[in-house]
Order: C-alpha cells, then structure tokens, then sequence
C-alpha cells in the first residue's frame, strides 16, 4: 500500500484528466476538480516609512482567466496585508486562518499586532500543512516596532526577511530588473513607480500574468490602495 | 466531619452555605506557613528574595531553591508549596515557549499571569484535583521598553498586579518594611534595593524558626535584563550590612 | 495534571477545527484504475452554462437546463437554479448529485440559522459556509457555483470553484459554456442596466452558451433577486429550442393493409387423455 504512494506523488492527479480549457467535462468523480490557480505576478519593496505591495489581477483555471479583476492582496490586520500566489482555495483558506488567529492573538495583546507575528502564523500553516498546500505568500506591513517589513514565505514554508521581493510565475522575468533598479531609502513615490513598473514588465511577459496593477501603499498613518488599468500600464508594449 | 466546616471543607466542588470554598482557602493557609518571600519593581527592574529554611544541616548550599527563571526575562518566586510550584513554573514556561514559537513575540507579563491564573484557577473546579498550596510572585522585564512589571498569582486564580508585595509567614511586617522603603525612595535601582531587600527578609524572619538562608535574584541591568541570581559575593556584601545595620538598630532601642 | 484538558498548542485547536479527513481511499482508487484496466463508476455532471450578473440593487442569475451523462442528454429540462434562501439563490454546475446535496446542505443550515438568529442569512455567510466546506473537501465535491443574493449589505455576487476559491465580482460565468457566455457579458454588461435589460442580457449569455458549447442546450432559466421581493425564479424564460414540427401521428384505419391470405397453424398439439381415478 504504501508503495506505491511513495512512487506516485499526490500532485500528478491533479490535472491529468481534465481536459484542457475545459475543467468541468470531465465525467469521473473519483478524482477532484482542477484547482483554480493564480498564475500570478507579486512585487513588494521596503521604502523609507513603509511598503508598497504590487500584484495583477488575473487569476486562471488551466488556459481560461477565471477572473480579470481579482485582489491578490489580502488585508490580515489594520497594517498587515498578504499577496498570495499559487493555488487560490489554498490561500484564500490560509489567509483565513491567520486573519482569525491574528484577530484573536490582538485582542489578547491588546494592541496593533506585528508584521513578524503574522508572517510567522502563515509560516506555521504553510509549513505544518505544506504536504496539502500550494501557497507561496509575501507577507507585509507596518508597525512601531520596526516598521516597514516584507516576509517572504515560499512554497516550502521557509520565513525570510527581504527588503523587496517578488513571487508568482512572473517573478522570473524581472528579478533581474528589481536587484538592478532597487535602492534602499526611496521615497514613497519612487518605490510606487518602481513596483508598478516591475509588476507591469512581468505582464507583459508572462502570460499567466494580466489585467491591471493594483497597488497597495502601506505607511503608519495609511494604506493607500491604486489601480493602474490593463491598457494604461507604465510600459512601451 | 471534625472541624469547623461540616462536611463543606472536604471538596472544592461544593460552596458552604455562606458561600466559601474552604479547601481554596485552607490553600491560601499552605502559603502562609512558607518562609516569607518579596519582590519589588524597581526603577530598572525586578529583585526577588526568598527566605529559605534549612531542613538540615547537610543540605548544599543554593540547592532547593524557591526561586525559577521562566524565560530569559521573567522569574518567579514562590510562597508555600514548593513541590506545588514547579508545576506553575513549568506551565509558565511552557506557556512562554509556545508563545513565543506561535507569534515570535515574548509573551507580554500581563498575559503570562494571566494564563498561570487560569491554570491555578482551573484546580479550583473540580472534584478529583487540590488546589495548589503556594502563591507565586512573577516578574518580567519587558523586551523593548525595558519596563518591569510584578504579579502574584494566588491558590484561587485571582492575579494581582503590584509595585512591591511580600507572601508567606513574614508578608505583613515586610509589607511595612517594603512600604516604608518606596515612600523614602520611590526611584529605588535594583542595586540600591539589594541591600534593603536582604536587611527586610532578615529583619521579619522569626528567631524560633530554623536558619535560613538568603535567596536573591534580580533581572536588571547588572544582569543584561536576564533572570538572574544576583552573584554570591555581592549577596554576601549586601547580607553583611543588612545585618549590621539590623544591628545597629537595635542597639539604638 | 489529568484532569485539565486544554490543548498543548493554540495551534491544535486549528488542527482539530479542520476536521480529520484520510483521502486514502481516493489516491487507492486513482492507482487501481491506472493500474488494472477498470473504469470506475461514473457520475451525472452537467455541461453547463450559467452566468450571473449584479445591478444596482438586484442580482440576476441564469442557467441552461440542459443535463448531460457522458455524451447523452440525460434530461431536456431539468433546474440548475438552486434556492438556498429567500434572497439567496445559486446556480450550479459540476456534478449533479454533489450540487444538489450541496445546495439542499446549505438550504437548510441556512433555515436553521434564519431561526437561530431571527434575520435574513447575508450571502457571505453562505459563501463562507460553501468555500470552507468545498476546501475541507479538497475538490472532491465537484460543485462550481454562481451564488448571488440581496441582503441588508446590498446586492451580491460571488463564484465559487469546487477547490473553495472565491471571486466577488459584477458579472461571472461558469460552466463548460462559460466562454461563450462572458464574451456576451464582457461585451454587454453595464451596471446601470434595467433589471429587464438584465434578464435580456443573462437570457442572451445563456443562449450563447446553449447554441455554442455542446454541453448546453435546451431553454433559459432566469432568476431575479431584489430586496423586496427575493428572489423569483423565471422557469424557461426563454424556449429557444422547442419542437417547431411535432409529427402528428394519427393512427391508421382498419383495413388500411388489405389482407391477402389466412393461415392458422397450430403449433402445440394438445392430447386430451384424461384418466379419472376415483
């Protein structure tokens, strides 16, 4: 019994039979839909008294875009947002989770969570579920205690402190980009141009990748939330 | 049915008919035949003394000790019960590691005291458990602002937040000795206090008593803000002028 | 120590509020039909259209009735529009028996809580129950939802995958037909639309899928969801493939064969031998 377990990985059957573009044709019950995925660009930069989060908004079922305007980005407290890429059930019930741990662990605490705090709750249930999971995660946010931070907890269920990042499938296209254009110490705007610029250069490069550019500006007074829409992105197609 | 209670002190699951718990307060009793102990909430940190009786002549020195880290910034110090205790410290720390492991936070004192009152309080509830016979004195400095806070959790789960309290035999002589001390000198330093400390403990222990020794810990600058005991040359120093001062004094009546 | 049972971790308390579930029988089945030649049984799922769109105070939901077993319509006419509660309704598609339990499941938790709490379920109730329920079941209960209603927040549409992901959005299709249905959506729709411009462009949507995708057909049924009234649900609002030509089939008259020649041939031969005995 176990065997064979051990030599076929639970993640093949996923997918195999389904027929392509067409999720729900399939006429077998015994295996369990396809997942709904969020093919996805993220990018989050520290700047001087906050963070900026960056995402698309386009969200797929295999070939077809099941949502053109989806939110990627997640409120987990007053100052603490997540971007979530990878499978969308996944995430979505992750996200959940902590936003109902976290709401109970502030009203213990009696005051503003930390992002440090939160981004360790997504760590736990990232990495004690990651068997079950798909769920690479970029947790960001204020506080007093040490103010802007991003933590990036990728698909294992590893914690890092980054001063920006970038996740989803069209991360790959513009690592290169944001090592070379990143400076610490930016000031707000710039960091808002320089996240949206990335996100848009992954668009228009990766093809799970689409819609608009919400962006999310996170600083101690205000979240300040933007669109940038599908056919104004700040790049020469 | 000896006793004053009339059957109604035999069972924490049953109220007498005025309405008391008699096995929680006969706790509250265990507590007060301990030696006396105190801590005091300085103006940069903890100290806590301990006055422990000694059984036996042969016992080592600085073993059986009534007072325990808890983590790194908390201690506590025990009135009571000792064997009762080391179950409540080692909730407390258990409570202090997950925590820690769930949030990646040290736990705030309030919180901590609060979850050891409900633990405590929890052996107040049912039939097939005692009440524990101690009250536990815990103190913490806080991480960032360096703050310090003092509670006493006692045998029915009430908690208490204090500036400076005292339990066991000696509680209310050094509650007035304790008093008296903050009234001259409410900015009092850890260091400062040490010596007040050891001359209190030895000024309320009772002659008829066995010898005791002195248990002092502090978590303060001078130990980098971690639960410490204070080093023994210095306990010495500061046991040596209490006692003389102690003497002094009453050559003076 | 054995009397106080509290949870060791606050995290147990999450590990026992996810329920344990052992998909051990589902990876056993999957290998046994990969390795021996068996094809496990299978279930009615319905090629679908239907779609839902959100207005200023009213949500409009469509469905084909079309439902199909493998290649064969299984039957002509049958309901994809669920009511879960008087302003909640759903439209389904996946797996016939799944939805329907799914959506019966829901009814009632919501009648439960309508009692419990003396006031209108809100929508997010429902979709929060349905996604943690499909996510508890890790897409093994193959129900792709438009769920949509009016509660005291307002109007609200929402689409839910089998996998419990979910999407609130203006307008949405799911099903095999979704593609035909939201090139007419994306073309059309406007949140300023009458609620009968409204059932005219979810009418049209679901026509789309009906005439486009092979897994749809049959007629149009529309659901309108105000405050005031709920929801009302337009059985076939549109017939776009009734019979034009029913052949009539009258019978023919006696004697409309002529009869050429009789024959009678017995073809059991009874021996009457009776033996009385007294």
């Amino acid at each position: 019994m176990m065997d064979f377990m051990a030599q076929r990985p639970v993640g093949q059957e996923f997918v195999r039979h389904v027929e392509d573009g067409c999720p729900y044709r399939a006429d077998d019950v015994m295996k369990p839909e396809q997942a709904v995925s969020t093919g996805t660009t993220l990018v989050v930069a520290e700047f001087d008294g906050g963070v900026v989060m960056c995402a698309d908004t386009r969200t797929s079922t295999g070939q077809y875009c099941a949502n053109r305007a989806s939110r990627k980005i997640s409120k987990v407290h007053d100052r603490i947002f997540v971007c979530r890429s990878g499978s969308a059930a996944d995430t979505q019930a992750l996200t959940s989770f902590v936003l109902h741990y976290l709401g109970q662990h502030a009203v213990e605490l009696g005051k503003q969570p930390t992002v440090n705090t939160a981004a360790n709750l997504f760590k736990i249930m990232a990495y004690n579920n990651k068997d079950h999971l798909l769920a690479g995660l970029i947790v960001a946010g204020y506080d007093d205690k040490k103010g802007g931070q991003i933590y990036s907890i990728p698909l294992g269920g590893t914690r890092v402190r980054v001063p920006y990042a970038a996740d989803g499938s069209g991360s790959g296209y513009i690592k290169g980009f944001m090592d070379a254009n990143y400076r610490p110490g930016m000031s707000k705007a710039e960091c808002l141009e320089f996240v949206q610029k990335a996100t848009a250069l992954a668009i228009s490069r990766d093809g799970s990748s689409g819609g608009m550019v919400r962006s999310l500006v996170i600083t101690k007074d205000k979240v300040e939330e933007a669109v940038i829409e599908g056919n104004k992105l700040p790049v020469d197609l | 049915m000896a006793g004053t209670g009339a059957g109604y002190d035999l069972s924490v699951t049953t109220f007498s008919p005025d309405g008391r718990v008699f096995q929680v307060e006969y706790a509250g009793k265990a507590v007060e035949n301990s030696g006396t102990t105190l801590a005091i909430c300085c103006k940069d940190g903890v100290v806590f003394a301990a006055e422990k009786f000694l059984l036996s002549k042969m016992l080592v020195h600085g073993t059986a000790k009534r007072i325990f880290p808890v983590h790194r910034r908390a201690g506590m110090s025990i009135a009571g019960m000792v064997a009762d205790a080391r179950q409540i410290v080692s909730r407390a720390r258990s409570e202090a590691t997950q925590f820690m492991n769930a949030y990646c936070e040290e736990i705030p004192p309030e919180l901590l005291a609060e979850r050891l009152g409900l633990f405590m309080h929890a052996y107040t509830l049912y039939w097939s458990v005692r009440p524990f016979g101690c009250t536990a004195l815990l103190g913490c400095v806080d991480e960032e602002t360096k703050k310090p806070s003092l509670f006493c959790i006692e045998p029915n789960g009430m908690v208490y937040k204090y500036t400076a309290t005292a339990e066991g035999k000696g509680k209310q002589a050094a509650k007035t000795e304790i008093e008296k001390v903050l009234a001259n000198n409410p900015e009092l330093t850890c260091e400062q206090a040490l010596m007040l400390v050891a001359k209190i403990i030895h000024k309320v222990h009772d002659e008829k008593d066995k010898d005791f020794e002195l248990e002092i810990s502090w978590i303060c600058p001078a130990s980098n803000y971690e639960h410490a005991q204070v080093p023994v040359e210095q306990r010495k120093a500061a046991e040596a002028e209490a006692e003389r001062i102690l003497e002094a004094e009453q050559e003076d009546d | 120590m054995a009397a106080v049972e509290e949870p060791q971790d606050y995290l147990d308390v999450l590990q026992s509020h996810r329920g344990g579930f052992s998909f051990e029988n589902c990876k056993r089945n999957a290998y046994l039909a990969s390795q021996v030649a068996i094809k496990p049984p299978t279930a009615m799922k319905s090629g679908t259209t239907i779609c839902g769109i959100q207005l200023k105070d009213v949500v409009i939901l469509a469905a084909d009735t079309r439902s199909t077993c493998g290649p064969m319509v299984a039957d002509k006419n049958c309901e994809k529009l669920h009511f879960i509660a008087k302003n909640v309704y759903c439209a389904g598609a996946g797996t016939a028996a799944d939805l329907q339990h799914t959506t019966e499941m829901m009814e009632s938790q919501m009648e439960l809580l309508r009692m419990a709490t003396g006031t209108q379920p809100r929508v997010c109730t429902v979709v929060r129950r349905l996604s943690s329920m499909l996510f508890k079941y890790q897409g093994y209960v193959g129900c792709a939802l438009v769920l949509g209603g009016v509660d005291v927040t307002g109007p609200h549409l929402f689409q839910i995958y089998p996998h419990g992901s979910t999407d609130k959005l203006p307008f949405t299709s799911m099903g095999s037909g979704s593609l035909a249905a939201m090139a007419i959506l994306e073309a059309e729709y406007n949140e300023n639309l009458s609620v009968e411009e409204g059932k005219k462009l979810v009418a049209k949507a679901i026509r789309a899928g009906i005439f486009n995708d092979l897994g749809s057909g049959s007629n149009v049924d529309v659901c309108v969801i105000t405050k005031d009234v709920g929801g009302t649900i337009l059985r076939n609002f549109e017939k776009p493939n009734e019979r034009k030509f029913r052949a009539k089939h009258a019978a023919f008259p006696i004697g409309t064969t002529p009869i050429m020649k009789q024959e009678i041939t017995k073809l059991v031969s009874v021996e009457e031998d009776v033996v009385m005995r007294d």
